[in-house]
């Protein structure tokens, strides 16, 4: 089996990003303390958002602009309902994956006619840098990408540097270890929940953005098929930090990149789908939630009734 | 000591109910620079409710909050904290996955446009910690330090941010003897600096040896304040329980077992909280142990009672050898185990009492007909548990997150006493449970001990320790460092054993 | 008898205005699609109830819908998420089309021993989540999703390959009639003993839960682990014990469609029964016997939800829609009655305060 590195290099890297925008949204959810199974629903509805965007007015950009805002909604959905209204985490992460199927399949057949999948839409594409994409091996692969691949990496490094270095990250960190503590310190904790949420939101849509707008240039019926929760095991596989979330969704996309280059005659093309999710799993049983997740995470907090 | 200046802190007419229940009503408190003040009450007396409204955690109904005598409203923790009220909570209010500086620092971080300046807030903490005699590592993780050490982060957190008013919510429950002295020195360090103190506690001995005046609370309303100087202990017994109560327990001498009932020898298990025991408990007395927050009472009895695995070393019961059976199998041999969390690990909150009456032993087969659980069966069971240990409300269909804690407490103990066991061992018998039942459940282990049972308790609380053991086997680090009999059983003797001092 | 009937009521309350709420809604989403509200609720109702036949197929939906719900209740009661349903319903339908095809034994024991088999498959897949979460604490709600993935990928390759029935359609051969689940009768077309599984197994799971020593286990774990270990419960079989059982009512409601309603298994096969069983364990409010009316409920969303695509075009997307916003006002409800309850207590302790002085 001849692997061509360069090839193998650029998949990663191309099947890596929308999972490592996702990771890194799950990761500011889980780091605020809101568990957000939601993910899948989120990006979903993004990536639906931008052709929508796209197909309306012709311009990829408005896609992406579209996609970010129903993203933001969305996530605010999650918190409000959870926050505000106490709903339990998880079946609202369960509610808005199927209130996205539902609206995607229903939207899809109301503005388009036809069930399925959209017409293909102005999309993003690759934005080669000159000089570097020129090296040998690597360079087409690292140099050749779209956009999309470098914003995701310099946010996953923006969100590091976030976490550990501002107050601001601080005080994220502190909401899902201890929230009582957090407000016992003066700080109020909903708004640092609330605001964190709808940045996750953003990095939704980017991710949906991306798989709709640049991976491909259409919308069809879950089309997703599973990322968001690939992209929760990132985050646990990468212990809640930022820079491991990074390498768990390039070797997420890695695993993906290698499937599709196994000969039909060594393993049933059916088959070969459950790879990506059974590497989940082992990831998941050898970093389960163990000690790293903060504290707090999916304990729901009202301010000033509970200390101690 | 006092002075012409406004009061530092002045609380008037606070009044605050939950539900129907008033917790405080027209509740009065004034504090002078400079003063330690003791807020005397017994748990569920309001004094914490008091505490939080002054901390801004909780809106009063009624009353008002003057600081140096400008009156405000407490609406947030942050307007406390910007008039100077620090709070040094009962359960520490800290971060365990943050470092020291990070918990002190959380909330007025010294920053650069939003970054951290960390060797700032480095120099501060050393400033603070090397002014008042609190050591701390800054670098240190709250998740690896004791407890004596969290309570110094807590106490610098509070001067970080600038306090002038400090309230301490029994800072001595987990302390040893010699942690308290050293707490106390520091604490009338801060009271010549002029800084207030406020002072929760129901330890009478440690208020009548700190405080300069002390403020007694009883069901939601103060009952007086009194000079230290001019008090005893019994007079403060009297006014926070409102009758003549005996400080005292009737403790009469007992012939224990020949044989011990339990013996334990060469115990050890996975954790390094314990290290390896060996001891025995005989029928007719009661062994305490002694020893500070995590020095392994927990797992200790944990590995007795068989919820934790042996690794070697062997448990008896009457001469049987249980090591190796599950808990349930000690259980009908006679052991009775009361843990010391009750709504979460003893009694489950949400059942009824009715289901909670059979917990523990739910397999027998005496519950069931026809192969099923019967109701009436349980019932009765429940309804006889109630009455021979006057559970209020004697509702057998509500769920026992609705009792009060001492009326959990003897829901669980009567439980596991309806056994007759023929041992008992007991965790934290009276934590957060009120005079009256905490005698109530005193007497009963002694009753148990009167009865040629063999009693085995574990405390943090030195004074429930001394007052009830025949014998006291002290605790330090998962190891048993020293054996006292009752008469010996002083305060120092027990607090430099608990503290690794006297081998 | 009274207080009970009281407990029912209350606990209906949340469910049915969660109900009403995402009928609201449908209906704004209807009219901005240009749709009457009315004329499509009427066909809603015409479609699920109107008829013998249209009750026929509210019937046979509910079928397994009551089963999947069951299978989220059991494993919630045991404080687990059992998100698996899809995968555990695969895997009993596969045995069942399996064994229907190839098992040859007389009378009635045939259908029962697919149908136990049915079971013990979908048992085997909750199991397993069951064992990573306790042993590894891999958190059941990802791990389960994804072995919905794996297990359905491995059914179909199983039914285009070792079992392929070499059919018109791709998937496996009809089962022999002697195992199939007769038909129900009663003018109800459509209805088979599969409802008959259903219902008698909702009755045993709130026996188990309720009557047995193992069900108050179950009980207790899934309110506190800790409660539970000091009551001699091991947490890795308690956790077994509630996502395998929870699989197992799953895998029976696979078995149910294969033997009663299709007489065999084609490619691609309905996969999201599982999920809509967390909506209807919602509206049961995770007790089995309730699973039998949120089960009613939604297939009867299902049915009318067809009659209103073929009359009035409209999408059958839109169930979906519904079923989501019943999902999380229901949740939403729940911490509003709670919390409503808590204050209202007449307990003097149970408060901030006692738990303050703990």
């Amino acid at each position: 089996m001849i692997v061509d590195l360069t090839e193998l290099l650029s998949s990663t890297l191309r099947f890596g990003t929308p999972i490592l925008f996702v990771a890194l949204a799950g990761l500011l959810c889980e780091r605020v303390g809101i568990v957000n199974i939601g993910l899948e629903g989120m990006m979903l509805i993004s990536a639906f958002f931008a052709v929508l965007g796209s197909y309306l007015s012709g311009s990829a950009w408005v896609g992406l602009g579209l996609a970010i805002v129903a993203g933001i909604l969305v996530a605010l959905l999650h918190a409000v309902a959870t926050i505000r209204f106490g709903a339990n985490q998880i079946i609202s992460g369960i509610a808005i994956n199927m209130l996205a199927l539902g609206a995607t399949g229903y939207l899809l057949v109301q503005i388009y006619g036809t069930p399925g999948s959209t017409p293909q839409v102005t999309g993003f594409s690759a934005t080669p840098i000159p000089f570097l994409r020129d090296i040998p091996f690597i360079g087409p692969a690292l140099f050749g990408q779209s956009w999309f691949v470098w914003v995701a990496v310099l946010l996953a490094i923006a969100i590091w540097f976030l976490l550990s270095r501002t107050t601001i990250g601080l005080r994220i960190r502190a909401s899902g270890e201890q929230p009582q503590v957090l407000e016992a310190s003066g700080i109020a904790v909903l708004p640092v929940r609330y605001i964190t949420i709808a940045v996750s939101g953003v990095l939704c849509g980017l991710g949906g953005a991306y798989l709709s707008l640049s991976m491909l240039n259409n919308f069809s019926e879950n089309m997703t098929a599973g990322r968001g929760f690939i992209a929760l095991a990132a985050v646990i596989f990468g212990g809640w930090k930022a820079p491991r979330v990074l390498g768990a969704a390039l070797f997420f996309g890695f695993a993906t990149a290698m499937i599709i280059r196994v000969p039909q005659d060594v393993l049933d093309p059916q088959l070969l789908h459950i790879v990506p999710y059974v590497v989940t799993i082992i990831a998941l049983v050898m970093f389960g939630r163990g000690s790293t997740a903060p504290a707090s995470v999916g304990v729901p907090y009202r301010p000033g009734a509970q200390h101690s | 000591m006092t002075n012409e200046k406004p009061l530092a802190l002045r609380m008037t007419g606070i009044t605050k109910s939950f539900g129907g229940t008033k917790a405080n009503d027209g509740i009065d408190l004034a504090v002078r620079h400079g003063e330690i003040l003791g807020l005397l009450g017994e748990n569920g007396a309001g004094k914490s409710t008091l505490m939080n409204i002054l901390y801004g955690l909780i809106q009063p109904d009624g009353g008002t909050i003057e600081v140096d005598g400008v009156e405000l409203r407490m609406t947030s923790s942050s307007v406390a904290l910007s008039h100077g009220i620090g709070m040094v909570h009962q359960h520490f209010m800290l971060i365990p996955a943050f470092t020291v500086i990070e918990n002190i620092a959380l909330g007025a971080e010294p920053s650069q446009h939003g970054v951290v300046d960390r060797a700032e807030a480095r120099r501060a903490v050393v400033e603070l910690s090397e002014r008042f005699g609190l050591k701390v590592d800054p670098n240190a993780l709250v998740s690896d330090l004791g407890v004596a050490a969290r309570q110094r982060v807590e106490i610098l957190r509070a001067l970080y941010r600038g306090a002038k008013t400090l309230v301490l919510d029994e800072p001595t429950a987990v302390l040893s003897p010699q942690e308290t002295d050293h707490l106390f020195a520091v604490l009338r360090e801060m009271a010549s600096a002029g800084m207030s103190l406020i002072l929760i506690s129901h330890k009478l001995n440690e208020l009548i040896a700190l405080t300069h005046r002390v403020t007694i609370i009883r069901d939601g309303k103060v009952v007086g304040t009194v000079e230290t100087a001019d008090t005893s202990p019994q007079e403060l017994a009297t006014l926070m329980v409102g009758r003549e109560t005996s400080l005292v327990l009737d403790v009469v001498d007992h012939k224990r077992t020949a044989e011990p009932l339990l013996k334990v020898r060469g115990l050890t298990i996975d954790d390094p909280k314990l290290g390896v025991v060996d001891f025995d408990v005989y029928g007719g007395e009661i062994v305490g142990i002694a020893g500070v927050d995590g020095s392994g009472q927990s797992e200790l009895l944990e590995a007795i009672v068989g919820l934790r695995r042996a690794t070697s070393g062997t448990v008896s019961i009457a001469g049987r050898d249980v090591t190796k059976s599950s808990s349930r199998t000690r259980l009908e041999l006679g052991l009775g185990y009361v843990p010391e969390d009750r709504t979460t690990e003893g009694l489950v909150g949400a059942l009824s009492v009715r289901e909670n009456s059979i917990l523990r032993r739910q397999r027998r087969k005496s519950w069931r007909r026809w192969g099923l659980l019967a109701p009436s069966i349980i019932l009765a069971h429940a309804r006889a548990l109630i009455a021979t240990n006057d559970v209020r409300p004697p509702n057998p269909d509500l769920p026992v997150q609705a009792l009060s804690g001492g009326n959990q407490q003897k829901l669980l103990i009567g439980r596991e006493l309806a056994d007759n066991p023929d041992i008992v061992i007991v965790s934290q018998p009276t934590r957060g449970v009120d005079i009256a039942a905490s005698r109530d459940i005193q007497r009963r282990m002694l009753d148990a001990r009167n009865d040629n049972r063999a009693v085995l308790i574990a405390s943090l609380d030195l004074d429930e320790i001394k007052a009830l053991s025949d014998r006291v086997l002290v605790l330090f680090r998962g190891e048993i460092v020293g054996e006292v009999a009752r008469a010996d059983a002083t305060d120092e003797t027990l607090g430099l054993l608990m503290t690794g001092e006297k081998a | 008898m009274n207080a009970k009937l009281s407990a029912i009521r209350s606990a209906a309350l949340a469910p049915a205005l969660a109900l009403v709420v995402s009928l609201i809604i449908g209906a704004i989403i209807m009219l901005i699609s240009g749709v009457n509200p009315l004329t499509a609720y009427e066909s809603l109702l015409r479609g699920s109830f109107g008829s013998a036949s249209a009750l026929g197929k509210t019937l046979s939906n509910a079928t397994p819908l009551i089963l999947t719900g069951i299978a989220v209740a059991f494993a919630f009661r045991g404080g687990l998420f059992n998100i698996g349903g899809d995968g555990q319903f695969a895997a009993g339908a596969v045995t069942a089309a399996w064994l229907g095809v190839s098992l040859n034994l007389p009378g009635l024991l045939g259908p029962i021993t697919v149908l136990v088999a049915a079971a013990l498959a979908g048992a085997t897949v909750g199991a397993l989540a069951g064992v990573l979460k306790a042993r590894f604490r891999a958190h059941e709600v990802v791990v389960t999703i994804m072995l919905n993935f794996i297990v359905v990928n491995i059914a179909m390759w199983l039914l285009m390959h070792p079992l392929d029935g070499f059919t018109q359609v791709p998937g496996s051969a009809q089962i022999r009639p002697e195992n199939a689940l007769a038909p129900l009768g009663f003018g109800l077309p459509g209805v088979h003993l599969g409802l008959v599984v259903a219902i008698v197994a909702a009755i045993a799971a709130t026996i188990f839960l309720w009557r047995t020593p193992n069900g108050l286990e179950l009980r207790v774990t899934g309110i506190s682990v800790k409660a539970a270990k000091y009551s001699g419960v091991n947490g890795t079989v308690a956790a077994m014990i509630a996502l395998g059982g929870g699989g197992a009512f799953a895998g029976l409601a696979g078995a149910g469609e294969v033997l009663g309603t299709y007489g065999n298994m084609t490619v691609p096969f309905v996969t999201n029964l599982g999920f809509l069983g967390i909506g209807v364990a919602l509206l049961g409010r995770n007790h089995p016997l309730g699973c039998i009316v949120g089960g009613i409920v939604l297939g009867a969303l299902s049915a009318g939800g067809q009659r209103m695509q073929f009359d009035l075009g409209i999408s059958a997307h839109l169930a979906e829609i519904l079923v989501a916003v019943v999902l999380i006002f229901i949740t939403m409800e729940t911490a509003f009655t709670r919390r409503r309850k808590v204050r209202a207590s007449p307990s003097p302790l149970n408060s901030i305060e006692a738990s303050n002085d703990r």
